[in-house]
């Protein structure tokens, strides 16, 4: 499926009345899996362009790349060809201690299991990644305890992950992805194992505090309410970014766009 | 802009090591007890040397003095109520003591002691008498020089007069007297003969490498087994690590939790098997040489250098077997954290 000109050009543009500066940007990104003499591309030539202070989701069957290009944009894995920036960075300059470092100071993960560590109290979980960063001691304590604060979880900071609610893991993990101030958070299928109102309650944290604190928030997600509160939607598909498009323009009862689809 | 990464406080890998030990304490304790049997080994190993040396040398001592009571009875008789006149020329050594001992227990009624009465050995003080230089050998069967110095000058046919028979016995080398028309003197101390100290190296030469290379292939096993555990570790944490490394810790933060955690485990598995190795030492040579010889022999320089060595040998070994391990966490991909299936 072709992308041509002024698709492309949709693809690039962000939505109205947003910031112009780009946050991350994959031009044709290509990644190929090698098992022995079997050669699978996970992704064949993905552009995409995330504007600052953006809520974006990218929604994909299975098996279409959007884990790989999840990857990419995350800076844990490098393509094959093609260029990925973040931040005006090509991440396929960058050697592991800068990647790493980048991982730290720019990017927020929002993992679909958590993956709190189940050794340390909520506390000692969204301080981990402040002393990566080179934060410690009582300015990072008193970060901590405010964005636990912010989440609502001001009342459980001394509690381990398996003494919370599903909901309050995800609210802790979202705590620990903000807790170097990122300019991007991650996060992938955010509600996937939630109930629904704590799944809405998570989507609208999430808006609100890219509203407050300007940070731009991918989803990977197949959630429908998500996807209405995005600024912008990407389907992927076979490994290509296929189409984008707004909220407004789709039809959530049919799942068609309300527009022609002129990608399609 | 990596610059600003900063080298990660050891306290918080501490933390994170700590605490992972005590949520995986079962698997923990299988490194621990690798640790524990191999330097438990080792340890057992060291501690039989000593204390087949010790043992070895007891004997050879028990010999020499027997040897030498030997010698008196033969000149003087038995000793049962007998005087014996002893001039001291400075501290006994243990073969003096164990002499002057066996004496007393066989039934020496006095000794007449021209020195500092101090010095004699606890055992015979109840038949010390002190006594002048001039009247050592009154009523004697023999006069005897002890002690680390030289012989006193002076006319020891005279000290001979009162005694009821002119011996005069020189208990080391050291003691040389002037010799002298009717004096008899016989000096106790002797070298042993060439062959025989060389044949007592060489088996102790020969025991330490028969030891040295039974140890050696334990070890070996030791670190294969902890390398083995802590790589079924690493393997199992893929979603931790992968974690870290998503919230930003560099390889050397990974490779160090490993480092760390075997570091720990191997000072604690060495102490273990140190007190393990020694004590099962200690009840086979008692069951072998005795309870008394046993215990005589452990003499505490050579026993805490080898625990020393048993430690350094527990923790060191600990960590180069977690090298590779580490080097595999160290090296892990940060997506390993996403993925959902094992």
């Amino acid at each position: 499926m072709a992308v041509g000109r002024s698709e492309l050009d949709a693809l690039l543009a962000p939505a109205e009345g947003q910031s112009r500066r780009s946050i991350i940007r994959a031009v044709d990104v290509r990644k190929v899996y090698r098992a022995g003499a079997q050669e699978t591309a996970a992704l064949s030539g993905a552009t995409l362009n995330i504007y600052e202070a953006e809520y974006v989701s990218i929604m994909g069957p299975s098996g279409s790349g959007k884990t790989t290009l999840f990857n990419m944009i995350g800076g844990l894995r490098k393509p094959t060809s093609g260029k990925v920036y973040i931040d005006q960075v090509d991440i396929a300059q960058l050697d592991t201690n800068e990647l790493a470092w980048l991982r730290c100071r720019k990017i927020g993960y929002i993992f679909q299991t958590y993956n709190l560590l189940g050794v340390m109290t909520a506390l000692e979980n969204v301080m981990l990644p402040m002393s990566f960063a080179g934060l410690d001691g009582e300015r990072a304590r008193e970060k901590a305890i405010d964005l636990l604060k912010l989440v609502g979880l001001g009342h459980r900071i001394l509690h381990k992950p398996d003494e919370l609610s599903g909901g309050q893991q995800q609210r802790l993990a979202i705590a620990r992805a903000l807790a170097n101030s990122p300019q991007i958070v991650l996060a992938d299928e955010p509600t996937a194992n939630l109930d629904t109102k704590t799944g809405a309650d998570m989507i609208d944290l999430l808006a609100w505090l890219r509203a407050e604190l300007r940070v731009t928030i991918v989803a990977a997600t197949h959630d429908l309410r998500t996807l209405q509160k995005s600024d912008r939607i990407f389907w992927i598909e076979d490994g290509r970014i296929v189409r984008v498009a707004r909220p407004e323009e789709i039809d959530f009862h049919s799942g068609r766009l309300k527009t022609d689809g002129a990608l399609q | 802009m990596a610059k600003d990464q900063v080298k990660l406080p050891l306290s918080v890998a501490l933390d994170v090591v700590l605490q992972g030990i005590r949520i995986r304490f079962g698997r923990s304790m299988v490194a621990f007890a690798g640790v524990a049997l191999g330097v438990a080994f080792l340890m057992s190993a060291l501690t039989t040397q000593i204390l087949k040396e010790g043992a070895a040398r007891e004997e050879e001592m028990r010999l020499e003095v027997q040897r030498r009571i030997s010698f008196l009875t033969a000149e003087t008789g038995p000793p049962r109520g007998k005087t014996i006149g002893v001039i001291q020329v400075g501290p006994l050594d243990a073969q003096e003591t164990r002499l002057l001992d066996s004496l007393a227990r066989d039934g020496l009624a006095e000794i007449r002691w021209a020195g500092d009465p101090a010095t004699a050995p606890s055992a015979v003080r109840a038949i010390v008498r002190p006594a002048p230089l001039e009247t050592v050998g009154a009523g004697a069967s023999a006069i005897c020089v002890v002690g680390d110095g030289p012989a006193p000058e002076a006319d020891f046919r005279e000290l001979l007069n009162d005694a009821r028979q002119k011996v005069l016995i020189l208990s080391r080398k050291a003691h040389r007297v002037a010799p002298a028309a009717d004096l008899s003197v016989t000096t106790l101390e002797r070298q042993p003969p060439e062959d025989q100290l060389r044949k007592l190296a060489e088996d102790a030469d020969r025991d330490r490498l028969r030891s040295f290379w039974i140890v050696a292939l334990s070890l070996v096993v030791t670190v294969i087994s902890i390398a083995n555990s802590m790589l079924m570790s690493v393997t199992e944490r893929f979603k931790e690590i992968g974690t870290m490394k998503c919230l930003g810790a560099c390889r050397g933060f990974i490779r160090r939790i490993f480092l760390i955690e075997s570091a720990m485990l191997g000072l604690a598995g060495s102490v273990a098997g140190l007190v393990l190795g020694a004590a099962f030492s200690l009840a086979v040579s008692a069951a072998t040489y005795g309870q008394m010889l046993a215990l005589q022999s452990m003499h505490a320089g050579p026993l805490l250098a080898d625990a020393a060595l048993a430690i350094a040998a527990g923790v060191g070994l600990s960590i180069v077997a977690a090298i590779y391990p580490a080097n595999v966490a160290s090296r892990m991909v940060p997506a390993a954290a996403l993925r959902t299936n094992i």
